[in-house]
């Protein structure tokens, strides 16, 4: 950095990726708290762990190798050629967004005077990886290892999400260039996948015991603390304002980008280096957010838990296309997402008997879904890059986006990249009689040891006299 | 390990090396294998004390409603 101007648009992009961070941790502290909140008593504690020791699990292993994956795997590998090098083999050449810089033991992964971007990009990227593993955990409470929802979390937030970020949601993934996918704000990267994977473990893993009657009716296990429960997805929508933030580049010049001769365009951009704006965005999000809020109030009767959600589901609805949409589209598309993952939701727990205990398959994953193939036909025609507009199936160029892509994007989010190697892993899991804790300790509660230990402090402490 | 003696020199130099962490450019492979001889170790040590801990628990057979008696009243 040796001239100011320079110097003050690398600076400025440190910082804001560091304040996204810093946001986005809200999500997490939402997500524990929602969480604990929707569980009984007997199993507060072990819930709350659960949740938090997924930031070490998910951390360390995408310092060695989730970052690597997203670098090295735009191309498939095989599927479409790399606009940087021009192979469709793994990006680990030399080239300047090759995942060659960033394994665990490159001098980019570490302080490093020539370069203030990475860490900051990588922590926003982890944060990510987070939410996709917490995603996962609300749903699978009251009944699952620690151990296996540590390898399950690893799984989500590591490798699969990053496999398909690279895929969906990286300027040179193959899913742009051959089938048009557009996903700004990761309705799919995110929430369809790891909705899909939730739903994966909870074919293997079943119901809390007395979730349904003899008969087969689904009982209700309400929140135990709503106001935990409110004042966590409250965090989860101030954690999803960074979210969008780190979704964006905060100032970038298209035209030496594009290759456009002379022409300089300073802009903020998606992820997919095209141009957007944080005041667009922050209408969109807004919108979003009411349309789902005005749908769970409407649908759920009022319901709290439902309502709450729902505003969740309304904005992951319209993040695909939240760069781009009229704020009226955007909350419309919220609307729409809201009642339909609604309603899944409850046909999918009466006919297949599936205890979604926070409605995190429906939230993200039925709402991701959905928002996907709504984006594909709102959005027809808009180009999915910068770079070279083409035909689907080209490979070579990128085809711009539509409704047939949008919904194979979604199939893969959903089913290809989450509930089938969530399936498989949990089955692997039951195998080894390692994914569900003993029934016995279900039905006394996971913190039943704790709870008696702590009794016994507290007898002591309540009789002493000094 | 000291990879900064003179900061003077260092950011005077004709290229200036960017990695200032200590032993930049030697001790990278070794700390990524102590990492993961530490994140391995982790996932046994807790795996065995969370399935000593579930088979006990276990063996007590406590009712649904136990919990309810350990919450103190103060």
């Amino acid at each position: 950095m040796t001239d100011q101007l320079g110097a003050l648009t690398t600076i400025f992009t440190e910082f804001y990726y560091w304040v996204t961070v810093v946001l986005m941790f809200l999500i997490h502290v939402g997500f524990c708290m929602y969480e604990v909140g929707a569980s009984r008593y007997k199993h507060h504690q072990h819930t709350l762990m659960k949740n938090t020791m997924l930031i070490p699990l998910v951390t360390v292993t995408w310092f060695f190798f989730g970052w690597w994956i997203y670098w090295a795997f735009p191309t498939g590998p095989g599927i479409a050629p790399s606009i940087m090098n021009e192979s469709t083999a793994l990006i680990t050449d030399e080239s300047a967004f090759s995942a060659t810089w960033y394994t665990a033991t490159s001098e980019l992964m570490a302080v490093n005077l020539g370069d203030h971007i990475s860490g900051v990009f990588w922590a926003a990227f982890l944060l990510f990886s987070w939410t996709a593993a917490s995603i996962v955990s609300g749903a699978i409470i009251e009944r699952i290892t620690t151990f296996a929802f540590g390898i399950l979390a690893i799984a989500i937030g590591s490798v699969f999400w990053t496999i398909d970020a690279a895929w969906g949601w990286h300027f040179d993934g193959w899913m742009l260039k051959i089938l048009g996918y557009h996903d700004a704000y990761a309705s799919g990267v995110i929430h369809a996948i790891a909705g899909g994977f939730a739903l994966g473990v909870l074919m293997v893993l079943g119901p809390r015991i007395g979730k349904f009657s003899s008969s087969g009716e689904p009982r209700n296990i309400g929140p135990r603390n709503p106001w935990l429960v409110t004042v966590g997805l409250f965090l989860i929508y101030t954690g999803f304002w960074g979210f969008y933030a780190a979704c964006n580049i905060p100032i970038f010049d298209l035209g030496p980008e594009y290759g456009m001769e002379g022409v300089t365009y300073w802009t903020a951009t998606n992820i997919y280096v095209t141009p957007t704006t944080l005041s667009g965005i922050t209408f969109n999000f807004l919108m979003s957010l009411s349309g789902g809020l005005l749908a769970g109030y409407w649908i759920a009767k009022g319901d709290p838990f439902w309502t709450y959600s729902s505003g969740l589901a309304g904005v992951i609805c319209a993040s695909a296309g939240n760069d781009l949409y009229h704020p009226i589209q955007a909350m419309i598309i919220g609307m729409i997402g809201v009642v339909i993952a609604y309603k899944l939701h409850y046909w999918v727990e009466r006919k297949f008997k599936i205890d979604d205990a926070v409605g995190a398959v429906a939230v993200h994953g039925y709402a991701g879904f959905v928002g996907l193939v709504i984006c594909g036909f709102v959005l027809n025609g808009y180009p999915s890059s910068g770079y070279s507009v083409g035909a689907m199936w080209d490979g070579t160029t990128y085809a711009t986006i539509n409704p047939l892509g949008q919904f194979l994007g979604a199939i893969i989010m959903f089913v290809v990249l989450g509930l089938i190697p969530g399936y498989i892993i949990a089955k692997v899991l039951n195998g080894m009689g390692k994914l569900r804790i003993p029934r016995e300790v279900e039905i006394a509660g996971l913190d039943y040891e704790m709870m008696e230990s702590a009794k016994e402090d507290e007898k002591a402490v309540s009789s002493a006299t000094r | 390990m000291a990879t900064v003696s003179n900061w003077i020199d260092h950011l005077s130099a004709e290229e200036v090396a960017g990695a200032i962490y200590p032993g930049a450019g030697s001790v990278e492979g070794m700390l990524v294998i102590i990492g993961i001889i530490l994140w391995v170790g982790w996932h046994v040590l807790t795996a065995r004390s969370e399935s000593e801990e579930l088979s006990r628990l276990a063996k007590k057979r406590h009712s649904a409603n136990d919990h309810k008696s350990n919450i103190t009243d103060w």
